[in-house]
């Protein structure tokens, strides 16, 4: 057999190999942030279950120390706290006062990792921060328990994108000095569960 | 009675070459596969080595992924995050620029000292940390990784310079420890950056390698 006819017996095998190989690739990029045993996601909830939530449901992860982060590549000048949901059991009610002077940040994330709401402390108004989160059926059952002719509502509500997911607060400690007002500012923050029956 | 005929040699030739095609089919499929495989997974690694996705802001030596910080967050990013175990800055508290190059190119090495200089993009707050390849502060006997805008001492006029070195310094100093290689952050914080407009690179900081032990 000639090298030509060794070549031409083997492309439509490379050409395979390739296509594979563009599958696989795909394939497992999809996958990843469903099947990464050590998300975000995961090891906040890994927190949860392993220190108990204050009062105010908020964990707070530790200051990020060398070689024991919870959260990889998270500013250090950051006090972090976070609340993981799940909205099967009701929907949450985040409230937050802020003084308007410090960077106060709230992020909420799905389960799998994209951000579908945040604000910081100047998205405040009259320096409170409440969000209503929940399903769109739960939204829609608090939208028609409203009264007709009341108020607007004083919250913001928040529809998730799925049952699960996690709340992170992060607040910035100016100078070393500021460390423990930061860290007081996250622990403030409350995070409960209720139902609109409440 | 009846006899077994053997098959003539032609016929046993015949049957071998086709034994023999059959297997090397066999064989080609299993090198198909295990190539194809091994090339995919390959190039989501290299992928996800590489950032976070597509569509990055690049400003000299610095890089961020603004559309990692919203709903519209690309598969590669969205990838690249869950392996690593880290959280997306989201784009309405700011923006996260990583520079693991100096600004001549050369990535950052622990044995060599920087000088990162004004200025910084406007912003309400921004943070400049050090962080190792694993994305934790390296360990220093500083207990100082990160300067605030806060905090940092200025020259007159507002100008700063953080001095990047093993060994002590005086002024704004950050230590990368032990570390072979690092990466530096700069975190801007409540900013207006337009994510679809080029960035003018001399509006960030630049890192500038000294001697090298």
């Amino acid at each position: 057999m000639s090298l030509r006819d060794r070549i031409l017996d083997l492309l439509p095998w490379s050409i395979a190999a390739l296509f594979l190989a563009g599958v696989v690739h795909i394939v497992s990029i999809l996958l990843m942030p469903y099947l990464a045993p050590r998300d975000a996601y995961h090891r906040l909830l890994e927190a949860t279950k392993a220190q108990q939530p204050s009062s105010t449901g908020v964990v707070m992860l530790d200051a990020t120390a060398p070689g024991d982060q919870l959260l990889p590549s998270e500013d250090p000048a950051l006090a972090e706290g976070a609340c993981v949901y799940d909205l099967s059991g009701g929907l949450l009610r985040l409230t937050a006062t802020v003084d308007g002077e410090n960077f106060l940040g709230i992020s909420f994330h799905s389960a799998v990792g994209p951000v579908f709401h945040a604000l910081t402390d100047r998205g405040a108004d009259k320096n409170k921060i409440e969000i209503v989160l929940g399903q769109a059926p739960q939204i829609e059952d608090l939208e028609e328990a409203d009264p007709e002719d009341g108020p607007p509502p004083s919250e913001t509500r928040v529809t998730a994108p799925g049952p699960r997911g996690f709340v992170l607060i992060r607040a910035l400690a100016k100078r070393a000095s500021d460390v423990e007002r930061a860290r007081a500012a996250v622990n403030a923050v409350k995070c409960e569960s209720f139902d609109v029956a409440d | 009675m009846l006899q077994r005929s053997s098959p003539s040699p032609g016929a046993q030739g015949k049957i071998g070459s086709a034994l023999r095609r059959s297997h090397q089919i066999y064989i080609n499929a299993f090198w198909t596969a295990a190539c194809g495989l091994a090339l995919g997974l390959a190039a989501t690694w290299t992928a996800l080595d590489a950032g976070y996705g597509l569509g990055p802001l690049i400003a000299g030596p610095w890089t961020a992924w603004p559309q990692t910080g919203g709903p519209e967050i690309d598969p590669y990013a969205r990838a690249a995050f869950a392996r690593r175990g880290e959280v997306p800055l989201a784009r309405e508290l700011g923006l996260a620029f990583i520079a693991r190059t100096d600004s001549s190119g050369a990535p950052l090495s622990g044995h060599c000292d920087y000088i990162i200089s004004s200025p910084a993009p406007p912003a309400r707050f921004w943070t400049l940390s050090l962080l190792d390849l694993k994305g934790a502060p390296p360990t220093n006997d500083t207990q100082r990784s990160a300067y605030t805008s806060a905090e940092i001492l200025r020259r007159e006029g507002g100008g700063f310079e953080i001095e990047v070195a093993r060994n002590a310094r005086p002024g704004n100093w950050l230590s990368p420890g032990n570390a072979r290689s690092f990466e530096i952050a700069l975190h801007l914080y409540d900013i207006s950056i337009d994510a679809a407009a080029k960035l003018d690179a001399s509006a960030f900081p630049s890192i500038v390698r000294q001697a090298c032990a």
